[in-house]
C-alpha cells in the first residue's frame, strides 16, 4: 500500500520532500488509524492526510481525530475532511446541560443547502465504501470574529464609534444567514463566537460547523437565537463583561455600584448585558436589544427576523451619531 | 363562562395526566358536549440517529407508548364520570412522521401554536394544559408550550394546571 501512496505523491506532488508514505484508506470507520501520510480515497479523488485538527478551548488542546487536514492531490488544494463520528456530548450553557449529538448527515444537508452562499463554509459530502458520510470542506483563512474584535487596539469609545458600525452591519448579514437556515427548517446548532469567522482578504463573516443536533424544544430555534444575542453582547462590549473583566478594565466604582441582578444575563448569571450602564454612549435602540437577554426582561425574541428588525433600526441610529 | 367543548393538551407527562384529572373533576359537575385529549407529536429528530432504520424504530416505539398513554387518559376521564361518547383522543402526527401521510400535521415549529390552531378549528372554548414549572432561563433557552398557549390564545379560556 505504501508504494501506491508513494506513486500518488510522486505523480501529484513531485517536489514534495515527504519520505514517509502511509496507506490508502477507502473506509473511514476506524478514523483513529488514519494519520499523517495516509491517503483517504473517495470515489476517484485522493486526499493526503497532513494532520488531525485540534480544538483549543480553555487553554487545552484537544485533538479531533475525526477531522483531518488534507491535501486534495488532484487539485493541490488544502482541505478538511470531517469523518463520520457519532458522538453524544453535553453542551453547557450557564447552569444548563444540553445533550448534543454530532450528526454528519445534518452537516452534509446544510452544505448542500448553502452551496455557493459565502456566508457559510463551503464543501460537499461523499460516502466512503462503507457508507460513512465524509464531508470535504474548504478551509477558511482568517480569524474568529471575537479575536478580531478583541485585537482592535483602541479604547471602547473609539471602537464603538469608529469600528463597531461596520462590524454590526456585517454581523447583521451573518444573522440573516441564520434566518435563511431557519426558513429551511434547519438549525446551525452551535452558534458561539468561535464558529463565526472573518475571512482574510474579503473580510466576509462566515459560519462554520453545522454538525450539532439536539432534542427539539417548544422553540426549535431558541438556542440559535440565544447564540446570536450572546455574540452581539460580546461585540458591543468588546469583551465578555463580568465583574472580573470590569475590574480589569478599571471601571469606576460609581458605575459598578449601580449594577443590579436585572443587568445580568438571564442564562449566564455573571455576564453583564446592560452594556449601556458601563458605556453610556450606547444608544437605547441597541441596548434594548441586549436587554432582551437580561434577567429583568419578560419578553424574548422568538425569531431571528424579530431581532433583525430591531438591529436595522439601531444601525440607522448608530450611523447617524 | 362558556364550558361546552374542552381541549386538553396532553404530552404523556405526569403534569398532563394531572390536567386530565382536573378536567375529570369538572366534568362530574358540568354537562360537557365534548372533551378532546390532544397529543401533538414531538417527533424525534432524524439527525440524532446514524441511520433511518434506527430512527423509524424509535419513532414507532414512541408512538406506541404515547397511543397507550392517550388511551389511559381517556379511560381515566371515563372512570371519573365522563360519558364515553363525549371523550375522544387525537394523536396529531408530525409532517415528518414515517407512518402518517397527511397534509394536516405538525411542522414542529411550535407545539403551542398547533394546539391553538386545532382549538380554533374545532371551536373548543377551553384549553387545559399542564405546566412543568420551568425557570425563566429555561423558558428563554427552550421555550415553553404552556407560556406560548397563554400568551397567544384568543377567544378562549386557558386553564393552566400546576
Amino acid at each position: 500500500m505504501s508504494s501506491e501512496v508513494k506513486k500518488l505523491i510522486h505523480k501529484y506532488m513531485p517536489d514534495s520532500p515527504m519520505s514517509r508514505f502511509g496507506k490508502i484508506f477507502t473506509d473511514s470507520t476506524e478514523f483513529m488509524s488514519i494519520d499523517y501520510s495516509d491517503v483517504m480515497k473517495l470515489g476517484n479523488e485522493h486526499f493526503l492526510v497532513l494532520k488531525n485538527e485540534q480544538e483549543r478551548r480553555f487553554g487545552l488542546v484537544d485533538p479531533k481525530y475525526w477531522v483531518k487536514r488534507v491535501k486534495h492531490l488532484e487539485s493541490g488544494q488544502s482541505q478538511i475532511l470531517k469523518l463520520a463520528f457519532y458522538e453524544t456530548f453535553p453542551m453547557h450553557i450557564g447552569p444548563f446541560e444540553i445533550k448534543c449529538y454530532r450528526s454528519p448527515r445534518k452537516e452534509a444537508r446544510i452544505l448542500d443547502l448553502v452551496k455557493g452562499d459565502m456566508r457559510f463554509m463551503q464543501g460537499y459530502s461523499k460516502d466512503d465504501i462503507a457508507g460513512n458520510n465524509v464531508r470535504v470542506l474548504d478551509i477558511i483563512r482568517g480569524k474568529r470574529l471575537d479575536v478580531v474584535v478583541d485585537d482592535i487596539p483602541v479604547d471602547h469609545k473609539t471602537y464603538f464609534h469608529e469600528y463597531f458600525p461596520d462590524i454590526f452591519e456585517k454581523f447583521m448579514d451573518a444573522c440573516e444567514a441564520i434566518s435563511f437556515l431557519h426558513s429551511h427548517d434547519e438549525k446551525h446548532g452551535d452558534i458561539r463566537r468561535d464558529h463565526l469567522w472573518v475571512e482574510s482578504g474579503t473580510g466576509a463573516y462566515r459560519w462554520i460547523d453545522f454538525d450539532y443536533a439536539f432534542e427539539l424544544y417548544e422553540n426549535p430555534f431558541a438556542l440559535d437565537i440565544f447564540g446570536l444575542k450572546s455574540i452581539l453582547v460580546y461585540i458591543v462590549g468588546k469583551a465578555n463583561l463580568t465583574m472580573q473583566t470590569l475590574l480589569e478594565l478599571r471601571t469606576e466604582n460609581s458605575i459598578l455600584n449601580t449594577l443590579n441582578s436585572g443587568d445580568y444575563s438571564v442564562v449566564i448569571g455573571n455576564r453583564v448585558v446592560n452594556v449601556q450602564k458601563i458605556y453610556n454612549y450606547i444608544p437605547n435602540s441597541l441596548n434594548n436589544i441586549l436587554m432582551h437577554l437580561s434577567s429583568s426582561s419578560s419578553v424574548f425574541y422568538e425569531s431571528v427576523d424579530e431581532i433583525l428588525v430591531d438591529m436595522n433600526k439601531s444601525l440607522k441610529e448608530i450611523r447617524s451619531l | 363562562m362558556t364550558l361546552n367543548k374542552i381541549l386538553v393538551a396532553f404530552d404523556g407527562s405526569e403534569n398532563s395526566f394531572k390536567a386530565v384529572e382536573y378536567v375529570g373533576d369538572i366534568v362530574k359537575h358540568y354537562p360537557i358536549s365534548r372533551v378532546l385529549i390532544l397529543y401533538v407529536e414531538r417527533l424525534q429528530d432524524k439527525d440524532l440517529y446514524p441511520d433511518d432504520e434506527i430512527w423509524v424504530s424509535q419513532c414507532r416505539k414512541n408512538e406506541e407508548e404515547m397511543t397507550e398513554k392517550l388511551s389511559l387518559a381517556k379511560q381515566s376521564l371515563i372512570k371519573q364520570g365522563a360519558c364515553a361518547d363525549v371523550v375522544t383522543e387525537q394523536y396529531f402526527a408530525s409532517c415528518k412522521s414515517p407512518f402518517h401521510n397527511t397534509d394536516i400535521c405538525t411542522t414542529g415549529r411550535s407545539i403551542g401554536m398547533d394546539i391553538l390552531r386545532i382549538r380554533e378549528e374545532g371551536n373548543y372554548d377551553t384549553v387545559v394544559i399542564g405546566r412543568r414549572g420551568v425557570s425563566k432561563a429555561e423558558e428563554f433557552l427552550f421555550g415553553s408550550v404552556s407560556t406560548k398557549v397563554v400568551q397567544s390564545a384568543s377567544d378562549c379560556t386557558v386553564w393552566v394546571v400546576n
